[in-house]
């Protein structure tokens, strides 16, 4: 009897957690598949009666969803390809061949992420106008593998101190130099680490608005936040768009999350114990 | 002999060559996208300049002054002041909370470390649509829900000038606490059991526990949480302008949100220079003092 009284606030918290991570979530799901009659309907309903692919079918062919959507994969997956490849590389110049100076600068990519990528929007502006990058998809590119790169290389930091060191000096003795070594021994053990900083890397950039919303100018060179929140100035009141829109929005996010997120979570935990 | 002394020589310079090689692109980077601009922002604010990029000329402090007298300025550190603030407490005890719940046996339980994180993983665009669709007056399910229970005529809190902040925090707080979930739940995996069932031996609660074991070991992380979480917080542009664009009225115009205006919308880059300076410098002293007096004491 006690044991259950004990249970039951545990209980109660995890019923309010459900309700309030999934519930909007499966709200905005159910009514992206809700026609316009239903889903303005003033008795809400919570399973759609008549389900229908309508604002799936409006949301590619009357707007220019497709194209937000195709720029921001783009843009998300050379985010992620050209973290790992920058992170990886430091990390094992930091971690591995420990250069002089790889705490301080370990250090210093700590500081680094802390710094208000707002508040640098005005002269990185500048830097990509004098290069003419304004308006282009690798600005945001540059501009977002510099914001996780530095985190990401920390973030291997766990990764590569799981790897024994004797590995290297059998490698080593088998005559194996250092680019050799890095590239056939390190590179395919420290796949979770690459994966988890890649998977960080995409979910980054998809999400990115601040930077997407001023280095980029054109419309067909726009992203996906800046395209969702056009669309949804355009359609305030076609809803069951917007939900569409919103769904397609997230999923690309959480489907790769789910497969690398037990390594990422685990990631970001060993990096607060320490 | 001459060859021996001559492999062991050479080997470790060009192996700090390598490593210098590598950690080069990373470097070139920081200091092209973060170093550089950062060095800029002040030469901006020493100048004239209007529209992002345009030309301008060497005005000195003239900028600072203008800041430094802007009653809209202060209003704007103000509402961050309150943003920072109610996003700390909020975030904090919500991710308290589920860091207790998530870390059962259950298969739901186990379950749930994975989908607390989805609301940290979808873009802050998409929240910020969810948010507005859930409390839309006519439509949403949160008025209707709220109508049911007996609360007629609930309007949508962010265009209520003395509601859009509270409003926001609680939105931006529900994109954010899954982070600080994890953070703690993995940091409360680290204390040994043998200290709970000492003190179940002594007779603690679980309150008691909670408050007696639990939280002073977690007072490390608690800082280190609470310092990058405020940082953080403090420089969020996009849940703010995503929704309200600062407004209605200002109401939710924090910090950041009067630096993106003033650079893009007001077309003054240099008055936006010289108040992200400020602003950083604000910053830089409140980061300071709460080092100072939140540190957790080393044990003697």
């Amino acid at each position: 009897m006690r044991a259950a009284l004990n249970r039951l606030p545990r209980l109660a918290t995890m019923a309010v957690l459900t309700v309030v991570v999934l519930g909007p979530l499966y709200w905005i799901t159910v009514s992206a598949f809700k026609d316009r009659e239903e889903i303005l309907r003033s008795t809400p309903t919570l399973i759609p009666q008549h389900p229908t692919l309508d604002n799936f079918r409006e949301l590619f062919t009357a707007t220019d969803y497709p194209t937000y959507l195709t720029n921001s994969f783009i843009v998300a997956l050379l985010t992620a390809l050209f973290t790992m490849m920058v992170s990886f590389a430091a990390a094992y110049g930091l971690y591995r061949l420990r250069i002089p100076g790889a705490d301080k600068v370990a250090g210093l990519i700590l500081v680094a992420y802390m710094i208000p990528g707002t508040l640098l929007l005005v002269p990185l502006y500048q830097v990509f106008a004098t290069l003419e990058l304004v308006d282009t998809r690798n600005a945001l590119v540059i501009v977002n593998v510099a914001f996780t790169a530095p985190f990401c290389t920390w973030l291997l930091r766990g990764f590569f101190f799981a790897i024994p060191r004797d590995l290297d000096e059998a490698a080593a003795v088998d005559g194996a130099g250092p680019v050799r070594m890095m590239l056939r021994i390190i590179l395919p053990l420290l796949a979770p680490g690459l994966s988890t900083v890649g998977v960080y890397a995409f979910v980054f950039s998809w999400t990115e608005f601040v930077f997407a919303s001023q280095l980029v100018v054109s419309d067909d060179l726009k992203t996906l936040p800046i395209g969702l929140s056009a669309i949804m100035g355009q359609y305030t009141v076609n809803w069951g768009l917007l939900m569409a829109g919103t769904l397609c929005t997230i999923v690309p996010a959480i489907v790769p999350f789910l497969f690398a997120g037990r390594y990422f979570v685990g990631g970001l935990t060993a990096g607060a114990v320490k | 002999m001459a060859l021996r002394s001559r492999a062991t020589g050479r080997r470790p310079r060009s192996r700090h060559l390598l490593g210098y090689a590598l950690v080069a692109p990373l470097a070139i980077l920081m200091v092209g996208v973060i170093g550089y601009p950062l060095l800029n922002t002040v030469l901006l604010s020493l100048q004239d300049q209007g529209v992002v990029g345009s030309s301008s000329s060497f005005v000195g402090l003239e900028n600072y002054q203008r800041a430094l007298s802007d009653g809209e300025f202060w209003g704007a550190i103000g509402r961050s002041g309150i943003w920072l603030v109610g996003n700390l407490v909020v975030q904090t005890v919500i991710a308290f909370a589920t860091a207790l719940v998530i870390g059962g046996n259950g298969r739901w339980a186990r379950a749930s470390r994975t989908w607390t994180l989805f609301p940290w993983v979808i873009p802050t665009v998409a929240v910020a649509v969810i948010w507005q669709w859930l409390s839309n007056s006519n439509y949403g399910i949160v008025p209707k829900a709220a109508a049911a229970v007996g609360i007629d005529g609930l309007g949508s809190p962010f265009g209520d000038s003395a509601l859009a902040m509270p409003a926001l925090i609680l939105m931006n707080s529900w994109h954010w606490f899954p982070l600080g979930a994890v953070v703690i739940y993995g940091a409360m995996r680290t204390i040994p059991v043998e200290i709970y069932e000492a003190a179940r031996v002594d007779g603690a609660n679980a309150w008691r526990m909670f408050w007696r074991i639990t939280f002073p070991l977690l007072q490390p992380i608690l800082f280190a949480l609470g310092l990058v979480g405020s940082l953080w917080s403090f420089n969020i542009v996009d849940s703010i302008y995503l929704v309200t664009k600062g407004g209605p009225v200002d109401a939710t115009t924090t910090a950041p949100v009067f630096i993106y205006n003033k650079a893009f919308s007001e077309f003054r880059a240099s008055d936006a220079a010289a108040v992200s300076v400020i602003t950083i410098v604000l910053l830089a002293a409140v980061a300071f003092f709460y080092i100072r007096v939140a540190r957790p004491k080393e044990d003697q």
